[in-house]
């Protein structure tokens, strides 16, 4: 967690943008470049202008991307003077008349983030843990997988970044490393596919709540006791200022390490929900759209016909067979995907 | 503190769905502006006869304390709107109508994309000549290329009452108020009468009427629309719509629940310048006087494919028949009540989830049955879907749709407490029993309400018709986001299905059905059948035409009409 999350990564790249100046004063800024290569980039074929376009979108030509985009990050948006209480800055002396320094960029980022199946191999299930280094060989082998599948795309857009140099990134390797810098981490992951809730990690608050209050009520009784002229503590004998001493201690202690628990237990990763990888979600969605059309085309039948057509449908549809016949990704149906593919994954 | 509306400032159309109120006859008119100051003086013309939301005698109790709040009820309504180019043309401050939302401004026609009246499959090249259906009047509304000079800028309707001593004659009044209005159109005055209304395009105005039918000796108007279905019973209800008393009773089953029973809606869900459902002031342009008291319309003339329609209920009916082993009527009334949501006489498949149950529960209210007055029977259904137990129900109870399917038009347009995201699903296999969630609210829903106005238009009889013979609804929606209530209910749950689990399947009655020709019909496991799917939908509702426009107060009125709306 964050980046990993339901045997998911929700991966974020910031790669900045060359600002020098471009060769000529006619030419477009590198800024412009990286926007024209994304304006050029084939969308997918999931809309009345593009259903039946000649390409589909680069990113449908891996089996891990549930969602990816592109876009560039011009700046972090200003959103004024830093607030601050007036009581404070006046104690201060900080003259509200002068302006405050503006946190911007460096530069201007090319923003790539996407979900996909945290896995090496297509076909591989979705992992219920995985550390750091586990997950740094995911990506590389994530990027191997774009640089097969889209190269040249990747490199029009990124030979307007700093430090990509075309002539020298010229492996899937070489381009693994480059992304590599790039990594930040996703703060916020968001999953959707569950068909039913998983096991949450619910935090024990009431025993939580427990470890850290009864020292806290000891101390407190201790204390109060001491206040009161006992100095010692009745029937235990212990010194009551030393009790309380000692119980607010342990009070501080107990409240820190169950901060820190809760954190902890906050990172742990959900676990993958069921048929949660793409190739299982392609073919819940080519099965759901087949199955449809099955029950509306038999309704009325007998039941000696209706078992008959029901074996010829798992003969024809293989529901078990994550990978064939599905849909294809980037497709809006698989009636309109057949006039593309064959409607079998590789 | 509560405040009262000042109901004299409102347009009474807002207030009142006249159909409601014993006003089956309605004339719709469009009127462009050839000049501003031809178009000022038309509106402080017509303002001046436009009815308010005032009470009326017999409705309000403060009439017999003697207070000067009662009116008389009108024989013949008078109700004004603009377009944004109406306004554009009555020289509105750019700096007022730029405050104004961009939908409005833009107008219904392209928003078609988003309504679903294009084809959303394809792209605007493709769906050249989209609207060669739609009424003259509209395919030469807001025409790109045509510099505006037959658009609508101002509608106008006319509802009436009876003839006094007849059932199904318009008062008198409805011809003289047309003939006014039309006195104010001249060459002269620099204002323009569109009477490209109607499919033939050669209709001075727009008419409807309820659908009337013989009840015995005697026709009267029903609230039916030209399927057949009962219409209009479930319109929200909000603050300060009734007095207190009225409003108690009213708000049951067409308010919002929030964990404290059913309570009216704020306000300024539907009027601007009121507090809204997110405890905020709906955006409004400057000067505020000039939006608030206001709302916004949808009116959309909505052709209904009868022919279609009762094809597509024969061939699903003959299906249905068969694999749940039932009679034809059967078979025809069930299928049309679970794609409605109500069987035909407007009862609540909620309430009364099967054919056997409804066809006892119109015989004990006293509507159904071989011995019954024909004219006791109507008077017991119309009061029935008056009270408040054609409202009164819920959907978190039946999650997976066995009493009335997830899909019904009713589900759709008004979800009520379907959307709580708390909501469990189950059922169980044996009995069909699902998990009450009695806690649910209609917090996802209470953003989403329209006010709907409007009567049927074409013949005013149920019998020969086709998809060709012109007849449907006048439908006019209103509420104070066209963009966040109207188009959202139209787009996301009439054409669309996801947040009913049912895909791409839009309503099974108002949706597209150029490619999505399904609906689900659950079966309640305790009965041993399958669910069923109809599978033949046609598009059985399309839009002629419309515009989005804004309802002015009575005080923006006198301001458009002397020219002095000022945002400064």
């Amino acid at each position: 967690m964050p980046d990993f999350d339901t045997g998911h990564l929700f991966l974020t790249y910031l790669v900045p943008i060359r600002s020098d100046s471009p060769p000529s004063a006619t030419a477009p800024s590198y800024v412009q470049r990286v926007r024209d290569a994304l304006a050029l980039f084939p969308t997918a074929r999931q809309s009345p202008a593009t259903v039946d376009a000649k390409y589909n979108s680069p990113f449908a030509r891996n089996l891990r991307n549930h969602f990816v985009r592109i876009f560039v990050l011009d700046d972090v948006v200003y959103n004024g003077r830093v607030g601050q209480d007036a009581i404070l800055a006046t104690i201060k002396g900080i003259n509200t008349i002068v302006p405050q320094e503006v946190d911007r960029l460096n530069a201007a980022y090319m923003v790539f983030a996407a979900d996909i199946d945290a896995i090496s191999k297509n076909g591989d299930p979705l992992p219920l843990h995985l550390s750091p280094a586990e997950q740094a060989r995911v990506r590389r082998d994530y990027a191997h997988e774009l640089w097969a599948t889209m190269r040249q795309e990747m490199t029009d857009i990124l030979r307007n970044c700093h430090g990509f140099d075309p002539e020298k990134i010229t492996t899937a390797d070489d381009f693994a490393n480059y992304m590599a810098k790039c990594h930040v981490e996703t703060t916020m992951p968001f999953h959707d596919y569950y068909l039913e809730l998983p096991k949450f990690h619910l935090l024990p608050a009431k025993a939580l709540l427990a470890v850290v209050a009864v020292p806290a009520v000891a101390g407190l009784i201790a204390l109060v006791l001491w206040l009161f002229g006992f100095q010692h503590l009745p029937i235990l004998g212990w010194g009551a200022l030393a009790t309380s001493i000692i119980a607010f201690v342990l009070t501080a202690i107990a409240a820190a390490l169950s901060v820190k628990y809760a954190i902890a237990n906050g990172e742990k990763p959900l676990a993958p929900g069921k048929y949660d990888d793409l190739p299982s979600v392609l073919k819940a969605l080519y099965i759901q759209q087949s199955f449809a059309d099955f029950v509306a085309m038999h309704q009325g039948v007998d039941d000696a016909d209706l078992h008959k057509a029901f074996g010829q449908f798992l003969a024809a549809h293989k529901p078990a067979h994550v990978f064939g016949p599905t849909q294809p990704p980037g497709e809006i149906s698989f009636a309109h995907s057949t006039q593309h593919t064959s409607g079998a994954l590789s | 503190m509560t405040r009262e509306l000042n109901l004299a400032d409102i347009q009474g159309n807002v207030m009142r769905a006249y159909g409601r109120y014993s006003f089956p006859f309605a004339r719709y008119f469009f009127f462009h502006f050839d000049t501003a100051k031809g178009g000022r003086a038309f509106v402080e013309a017509v303002r001046k006869q436009v009815t308010t939301a005032v009470r009326w005698n017999a409705q309000d109790k403060a009439a017999k304390d003697g207070r000067s709040t009662k009116a008389d009820k009108p024989n013949c309504t008078v109700n004004i709107a603009f377009t944004f180019m109406g306004l554009w043309n009555l020289e509105v401050p750019v700096r007022t109508l730029q405050g104004m939302p961009d939908v409005f401004a833009e107008g219904m026609k392209s928003r078609a994309f988003v309504l679903g009246d294009r084809d959303p499959t394809v792209t605007e090249d493709d769906a050249e000549g989209w609207d060669k259906h739609w009424d003259a009047i509209w395919r030469a509304n807001r025409k790109p290329g045509a510099s505006g000079v037959d658009d609508v800028h101002a509608w106008i309707s006319l509802n009436a009452q009876l003839k006094p001593g007849t059932t199904d004659v318009p008062h008198p009044d409805l011809d003289a108020k047309t003939e006014w209005l039309l006195s104010l159109c001249n060459e002269k005055s620099g204002v323009r009468l569109l009477a490209r209304n109607g499919a033939s395009g050669k209709e001075p105005f727009q008419g409807a009427s309820a659908v009337f039918e013989d009840f015995g000796p005697l026709k009267l108007p029903t609230a039916k629309e030209h399927f057949g279905f009962t219409d209009g019973i479930g319109d929200p209800v909000f603050k300060g719509q009734f007095p207190p008393e009225q409003e108690a009773v009213a708000v049951i089953g067409r308010g919002k629940l929030m964990g404290n029973g059913w309570q009216p809606i704020e306000t300024g869900e539907f009027i601007l310048g009121h507090p809204d459902e997110s405890q905020e002031l709906p955006p409004t342009a400057e000067p505020p006087e000039f939006m608030n008291n206001g709302t916004f319309m949808a009116y959309r003339k909505l052709h209904e494919n009868v022919g279609s329609f009762h094809e597509v209920i024969e061939e699903e009916a003959a299906r249905y028949m068969k694999v749940m082993n039932v009679e034809k009527h059967e078979a025809v009334e069930t299928l049309k009540a679970k794609m409605c949501g109500r069987w035909s006489d407007g009862v609540p498949l909620p309430v009364v989830p099967t054919y056997a149950e409804w066809i006892k529960f119109g015989t004990d209210k006293g509507w159904r049955g071989d011995n019954v007055d024909p004219v006791e029977a109507y008077k017991a259904q119309m009061a029935y879907i008056r009270s408040t137990e054609a409202s009164d129900f819920r959907y978190a109870d039946d999650m997976a749709g066995l009493k009335c399917p997830a899909g019904a038009h009713l589900r759709r347009v008004n979800t009520r407490d379907y959307l709580d995201p708390l909501n469990s699903f189950a059922v169980d296999p044996v009995t069909g029993k699902q998990p009450e969630n009695p806690k649910a609210t209609s917090a996802l829903n209470k953003r989403r309400r329209i006010l709907r106005r409007g009567l049927p238009y074409g013949p005013p009889d149920l019998d020969g018709k086709n998809d060709n013979t012109e007849q449907g609804v006048i439908m006019m929606i209103l509420g104070s986001s066209l963009f966040r209530q109207f188009e959202f209910v139209q787009q996301q749950w009439i054409q669309y299905g996801l947040d009913f689990h049912q895909g791409n399947n839009t309503c099974p009655l108002l949706g597209s059905h150029d490619h999505h020709k399904r609906h689900t019909i659950p079966s309640n496991p305790a009965n041993g059948k399958p669910p069923y799917v109809m599978t033949k939908l046609k598009t059985f509702v399309e839009c002629r035409g419309g515009d989005y426009f804004f309802i002015p107060s009575m005080t923006a009125l006198r301001m458009l009409a002397m020219g002095i709306v000022d945002p400064t």
